[in-house]
């Protein structure tokens, strides 16, 4: 019996160090990474302050981008959202819209409304994708930009592949079609790819944040505000923690894995060389900056991935627990994906920093948390149901956890106050201060079961994304 | 901290540990919390106080635009006086006196520039230059520039020669504002890459201020650096500067490298048909 109770005592002794050690593990990485984003976004700003964007849009040497805009079933909105990115503020662009084989009227909504007819462009695809149907552009020289791509279902990544082997110029951006884009986010993305000095830069991102409830005008973001729905208006908090103390950090130490599907721009000869974008995965967007990555440092090319950490791109936020955990689920199978194709990385110094810290980062506290996290759960019910439970201890853990949790989040808050100020009515600070209070205990738990979810979907070989229905943005 | 080691030493440092961290984040999070509403109060009495004062500054900048009143007059309002010894005043005055001139040209624009003077404003602005921090020099050199202040030329091509890029590019641009080319000629000398962002820079300060005297722009070409070879080459073909098209053609013959030599030759193409 004695013994028994000296391999508890043990036990639990390594179990409490485990769990602290892996707690001040992550919550000391997370704030060297706001402490890093903090100087490297003030920096950026004050640098911002003297720079015009506009001399690009005079310039006949600012980089030719060719947007790339995958569509499935978009007919509600297609011809607003096509409109609004055919009015960008860039001069040297085309705008590539693939219909993935939509159920729709989407091809008929964009035939009519831009008097699209048949072409035939000479095309010399460099990578495999589902068959085209029909290339279209218009009659009508005002929308001479614009080539619109019937082809048939393939997915996301095999739309925006058709959109790189149609691509004519050297740079693509490739963005959701429902996404509200700043008027001058192509002028800010591009500048990088100007800035090189003896790195090609091979992909910029700009930050993403939350349109729920904000106003829309003719495609065009004119109010911010706060959703009152308490789901979408934690993920505002979530997003700016993840884009202004994280990424910013990971782009100053170039060890960014992840450019958001939803906006990012990239060297076209390098993502074609790579292979373009995976369609074995649903974390395309991951994987191939990861793998963009990997083709330059297996090749010795000196290179760059440019962050941006303006608000360049709005996105709708899902607003019911059936959404969000479809796509967190997603999220969470792409990264699996992602990371168990390039695990050759994993710890790998030939990969230099992205091998030795990104890449072990994103296993530990993206991949494995959630079920860490699970393991903790289940461990602390056996030790309840067993009379184990010092619950001294494990109120002042949770506290430890929570007051951190909070803390962070009023360090996100603190860091979009000195910099974009883009919630400026008090009413609206007051209802992220008080997310930050609710979001450990409904925000939290909501997106690790989800996580797990994920995990299960990848043991059972789940593909595809499933239908995500959107709200649709608050118009003017 | 021998107390600590005690408590490490018989294995009770966790719970003290986390009352620690509890409190440490708990403040923490207040300190912020304070730091956000202190400085949401500060944008909103700034913001107050600057449509105060721009009630206050465009009064004035009317009169002198307008009818004629001399800065010696309105020396003699104490109120004005008052408030343009505060430096946030002046920092509206010259915002605001900054977009004025670029709206105004001729005579209206030169009394902008003499109010400037006399108010002494320049004087604010020659003292930017002198700091130590590159974005107070760079608000200085932007300053001089707007309001043609071409003694400043020489300390402005001074910062041109700096490492930090948005610095150098505000002190070229203002560089050219005031001299034309001769705020370039000295990166015949630049030992840096001169980025294609930079150079892009150059070209539309040139189209912006609408330089036409263009002597000394092919000496670019004579450069070692081959950025700055190239930022000369686009800008003969941006400027459509065909008399230039000799200098071009010799360089296409000796360049130092084949990409400079395209790039010689894509200019001659495109100035000769």
């Amino acid at each position: 019996m004695t013994f028994f109770n000296t391999d508890i005592t043990w036990f639990l002794d390594v179990y409490i160090l485990l769990i602290l050690g892996y707690a001040i593990l992550i919550m000391s990485s997370y704030l060297i990474l706001a402490y890093l984003s903090q100087k490297e976004l003030r920096g950026y700003l004050k640098k911002n302050s003297f720079v015009d964007y506009e001399v690009l849009l005079t310039s006949e040497f600012a980089p030719k981008l060719s947007l790339i805009a995958p569509a499935y079933n978009e007919g509600f909105t297609i011809e607003e959202n096509v409109k609004s990115l055919l009015s960008l503020n860039y001069n040297n662009y085309q705008v590539i819209v693939v219909n993935d084989g939509s159920k729709d009227n989407s091809m008929e909504i964009l035939i009519k409304t831009y008097n699209l007819v048949l072409t035939d462009l000479d095309i010399h695809p460099k990578i495999e994708t589902k068959k085209i149907k029909g290339i279209y552009t218009s009659r009508n020289a005002a929308f001479k930009k614009l080539i619109v791509v019937d082809k048939e279902n393939g997915g996301k990544a095999d739309a925006l592949n058709v959109g790189l082997n149609i691509a004519q110029n050297p740079y693509v951006v490739c963005i959701d079609v429902d996404c509200i884009l700043d008027k001058d986010s192509l002028l800010k993305l591009a500048k990088p790819f100007l800035e090189s000095q003896g790195k090609r830069i091979i992909a910029t991102g700009g930050v993403v944040r939350i349109a729920n409830q904000c106003v829309i005008k003719n495609g065009r973001l004119v109010e911010v505000n706060i959703p009152d729905v308490m789901l979408p208006r934690i993920q505002v908090l979530e997003y700016l923690r993840a884009f202004l103390l994280g990424r910013m950090a990971w782009g100053r130490l170039d060890g960014l894995l992840l450019i958001s599907g939803a906006f990012g721009a990239f060297d076209k000869e390098i993502a074609v060389l790579s292979g373009g974008y995976s369609t074995k995965t649903v974390g395309e967007d991951m994987e191939l900056i990861v793998r963009m990555r990997r083709y330059m440092l297996e090749n010795k090319l000196p290179y760059a991935v440019s962050y941006i950490p303006d608000p360049l791109c709005w996105t709708e936020a899902p607003e019911d627990f059936k959404i969000f955990k479809k796509q967190r689920s997603r999220w969470m199978r792409g990264t699996i994906e992602t990371l168990s194709f390039h695990k050759k990385m994993f710890l790998n110094p030939k990969y230099k920093l992205l091998g030795m810290l990104s890449v072990p980062y994103w296993t530990l506290f993206e991949f494995l948390a959630p079920g860490i996290e699970f393991i903790g759960l289940v461990i602390t019910v056996i030790f309840i149901v067993f009379g184990l439970l010092n619950w001294h201890f494990f109120f002042l853990l949770l506290l430890f956890v929570y007051s951190f949790a909070v803390f962070f989040s009023v360090i996100a808050l603190f860091s979009e106050e000195r910099t974009y100020h883009k919630y400026p009515k008090q009413t609206d600070f007051i209802k992220l201060l008080m997310a930050a209070f609710i979001e450990p205990i409904y925000f939290h738990p909501l997106t690790v079961y989800s996580a797990l979810i994920g995990y299960k979907e990848k043991i059972m070989g789940t593909k595809g994304w499933g239908e995500m229905t959107r709200k649709g943005f608050t118009k003017k | 901290m021998e107390n600590l080691w005690e408590l490490y030493k018989r294995g009770e440092w966790e719970i003290p540990f986390l009352i620690f961290s509890i409190y440490l984040f708990v403040s923490a999070s207040f300190i912020f919390y304070l730091i956000i509403v202190a400085s949401r109060n500060r944008n909103i009495k700034r913001e107050k106080l600057r449509l105060e004062y721009n009630i206050l500054i465009e009064k004035v900048l009317s009169s002198i635009i307008f009818e004629d009143v001399l800065y010696a007059e309105i020396k003699n309002d104490k109120n004005f006086m008052v408030l343009f010894d505060t430096s946030f005043f002046r920092e509206v005055l010259t915002e605001t006196l900054i977009n004025l001139h670029k709206n105004y040209e001729g005579v209206y624009a030169q009394k902008l520039e003499q109010f400037y003077k006399d108010s002494g404003l320049i004087k604010d602005s020659f003292k930017k230059l002198k700091s130590f921090n590159w974005e107070i020099k760079c608000k200085g050199i932007t300053e001089l520039a707007e309001f043609n202040i071409n003694e400043a030329f020489d300390q402005i091509i001074a910062c041109a020669k700096a490492r930090n890029k948005t610095l150098k590019i505000t002190a070229i641009n203002a560089g050219i504002k005031l001299e034309g080319t001769k705020g370039i000629t000295h990166l015949t000398e630049h030992a840096d890459i001169i980025d294609e962002w930079t150079q892009v820079n150059i070209i539309s300060a040139f189209k912006k201020h609408d330089i036409g005297d263009t002597k000394g722009v092919e000496l670019l070409l004579e450069s070692q650096n081959t950025t700055v070879v190239s930022l000369g080459l686009k800008l003969i073909k941006e400027l459509k500067l065909t008399q230039k098209v000799p200098f071009v053609a010799e360089l296409s013959t000796k360049a130092p490298n084949t990409i400079i030599k395209y790039e010689a030759q894509s200019v001659l193409q495109a100035l000769t048909l």
